[in-house]
């Protein structure tokens, strides 16, 4: 069984060697091109866990939306962190709300205290599903 | 045979080169603009860039927005092929479609914010004082008014006897010296590209004053509002340009440090003049212009001492911050050296410009912070002083004849 490798058998075999290996990278190629993943667009529902964690009378900030969350007498209520200016996340300052890009103002309810911005910080629909879970809708 | 391995080795060969090639590909880096909403790969290769300033963070405003470009493209010559301006969008050939818009630059005149309008008609981009003045001395007009600027501009609602010049092109003229003019002495309008020299390297447009060069006189990624003298200097005190050979003339004396650097020797000047930045001073509509079209940069400079300091007889003019709409406010954010508040007395000039970073102190002193410099002045009134200047006589010039620091 011992058969001698000649010439063209050794040229046939490398032929077939070098299209493997000619194939296996354009494969290779072709797998890393589309082994891209686009990020995820932000979710429009966001789910903020048990209601129970946001005890009545206190307001939590949601990074994540952002949005300020404020459990009030029978009710949640969910305030825009996004500045209806321009878009930049406004900062808690003593009760109001203050843009860091271009000194917009808001009151705590979200209404303008100053501009450029002329339209107030936007109410957000949120829903206290039936397994106790609170559910955010940002738009 | 022969033939196939050839072909095979020809096939391993492309096959090896776009597999480096694929390699070679960054993953793509994207950014999610919450002003456009649209998708963008800029940071693919540019996440080295520092945020240019706080009132324009990369996550809202992207990079599109204000370059141009194509942000989906990962190839480098096909994303740069349509920015704006190269790498100046701020550039006055394309500043309204990069920094323009109803909510960014052109925005209300009514607020004071249509900066685009402003600067494109001011002194510093029309040149229009120069232009006359030596088209009037080589008797191409029979007037010192400003008919022509660097470029036709506009104003249908100017407040001054101006609504409007004419391109100042230097071929329709007949007198040579005009040519002259034309070639030698047009450096310093915020469309013209630099003399030559470290002393005079900056950028056009917006960025002429707002992006200073690195001290290598590089490019940096930088909007800001604190403008050192430095920046002012890249066309002030540097020379003269001469009417008798229509040429620029680089000061001849040795000249560092602040007080040198700051004015020639011809020039009469007190210590505060030197020791703040221009920018304490001057104002914004003398700077970047009021909106309408002037003749001359006498026509829009009018902060004088007394504007701070007053006269003996007057204190000067100021008023209490009432609320927070105050524009002081919004001054002192973008360039944070003072903290104010409501209640706050601050100066303001005749053209009631606040001039947000002083303040009345409670023994009728003022204090000023540097707006570059960030540091503390105190200073008094006129008023209740030894002073002997003559009522009438009230202009800053005056003011030199006792104050003038020598040198």
């Amino acid at each position: 069984m011992n058969k001698k490798l000649n010439r063209r058998g050794f040229v046939k075999l490398l032929t077939k060697g070098i299209l493997t290996i000619s194939g296996g990278l354009g494969l290779g190629g072709i797998i890393r091109f589309f082994a891209y993943y686009k990020n995820e667009y932000p979710a429009n529902e966001i789910n903020l866990g048990p209601a129970d964690q946001y005890p009545l009378g206190s307001k939590t900030i949601l990074n994540q939306v952002p949005a300020i969350l404020h459990h009030t007498e029978g009710s949640y209520k969910a305030l825009s962190l996004t500045c209806t200016h321009l878009g930049c996340t406004v900062e808690d300052s003593e009760g109001a709300f203050h843009c860091p890009c271009h000194g917009s103002g808001f009151n705590a309810d979200g209404s303008v205290l100053n501009g450029p911005a002329t339209q107030p910080l936007q109410t957000l629909k949120i829903e206290l599903i039936s397994d106790g879970t609170l559910v955010l809708y940002k738009q | 045979m022969g033939k196939r391995l050839t072909a095979s080795i020809i096939f391993l060969l492309g096959m090896i080169v776009m597999f480096w090639l694929e390699g070679r590909r960054p993953d793509p880096v994207e950014l999610l603009p919450s002003i456009s909403g649209e998708p963008e790969y800029c940071l693919t290769c540019h996440q080295d860039l520092p945020e240019i300033s706080p009132s324009h963070p990369v996550d809202i405003f992207g990079c599109v927005v204000c370059h141009g470009g194509e942000g989906l493209a990962l190839d480098p010559d096909l994303a740069h092929s349509t920015m704006r301006g190269e790498k100046n969008p701020s550039d006055l050939l394309v500043v309204e479609a990069s920094c323009g818009g109803s909510t960014c630059h052109s925005g209300s005149p009514t607020e004071d914010r249509d900066h685009i309008q402003r600067v494109t008609t001011s002194i510093q981009s029309t040149y229009a004082g120069a232009i006359a003045s030596v088209r009037y001395s080589f008797g191409a007009q029979n007037d010192l008014i400003a008919h022509m600027g660097i470029n036709a501009v506009q104003d249908n609602n100017s407040a001054t006897d101006i609504s409007f010049l004419t391109a100042f092109n230097p071929t329709q003229e007949t007198q040579s010296s005009l040519l002259s003019f034309a070639e030698n002495c047009l450096y310093c309008h915020i469309s013209a590209e630099p003399l030559p020299g470290e002393d005079y390297a900056r950028l056009t447009g917006c960025a002429a004053c707002h992006s200073p060069l690195s001290p290598d006189g590089e490019t940096t990624h930088t909007l800001t509002t604190a403008i050192s003298y430095t920046q002012c200097n890249t066309c002030h005190n540097r020379g003269n340009y001469s009417l008798r050979d229509m040429q620029y003339h680089p000061r001849e004396d040795q000249y560092s440090g602040r007080l040198h650097e700051y004015y020639q020797p011809i020039a009469q000047f007190v210590r505060c003049e030197y020791t703040l930045d221009c920018i304490d001073c001057h104002t914004r509509s003398e700077v970047m212009g009021d909106g309408d079209i002037h003749n001359n940069q006498d026509e829009i400079q009018y902060v004088q001492c007394r504007t701070c300091h007053g006269t003996k007889t007057e204190l000067p003019r100021s008023y209490t911050i009432q609320n927070e709409n105050d524009p002081a406010f919004r001054f002192a954010l973008l360039n944070p050296v003072i903290d104010l508040s409501v209640g706050d007395t601050i100066l303001i000039t005749e053209h009631d410009e606040p001039l947000w970073n002083t303040r009345m102190l409670a023994d009728g002193t003022y204090e000023l912070f540097g707006k570059a410099t960030r540091q503390r002045f105190v200073f008094q009134p006129v008023a209740g002083t030894n002073c002997g200047q003559n009522p009438d006589e009230q202009e800053s010039h005056y003011c030199h004849q006792c104050h003038a620091v020598e040198r």
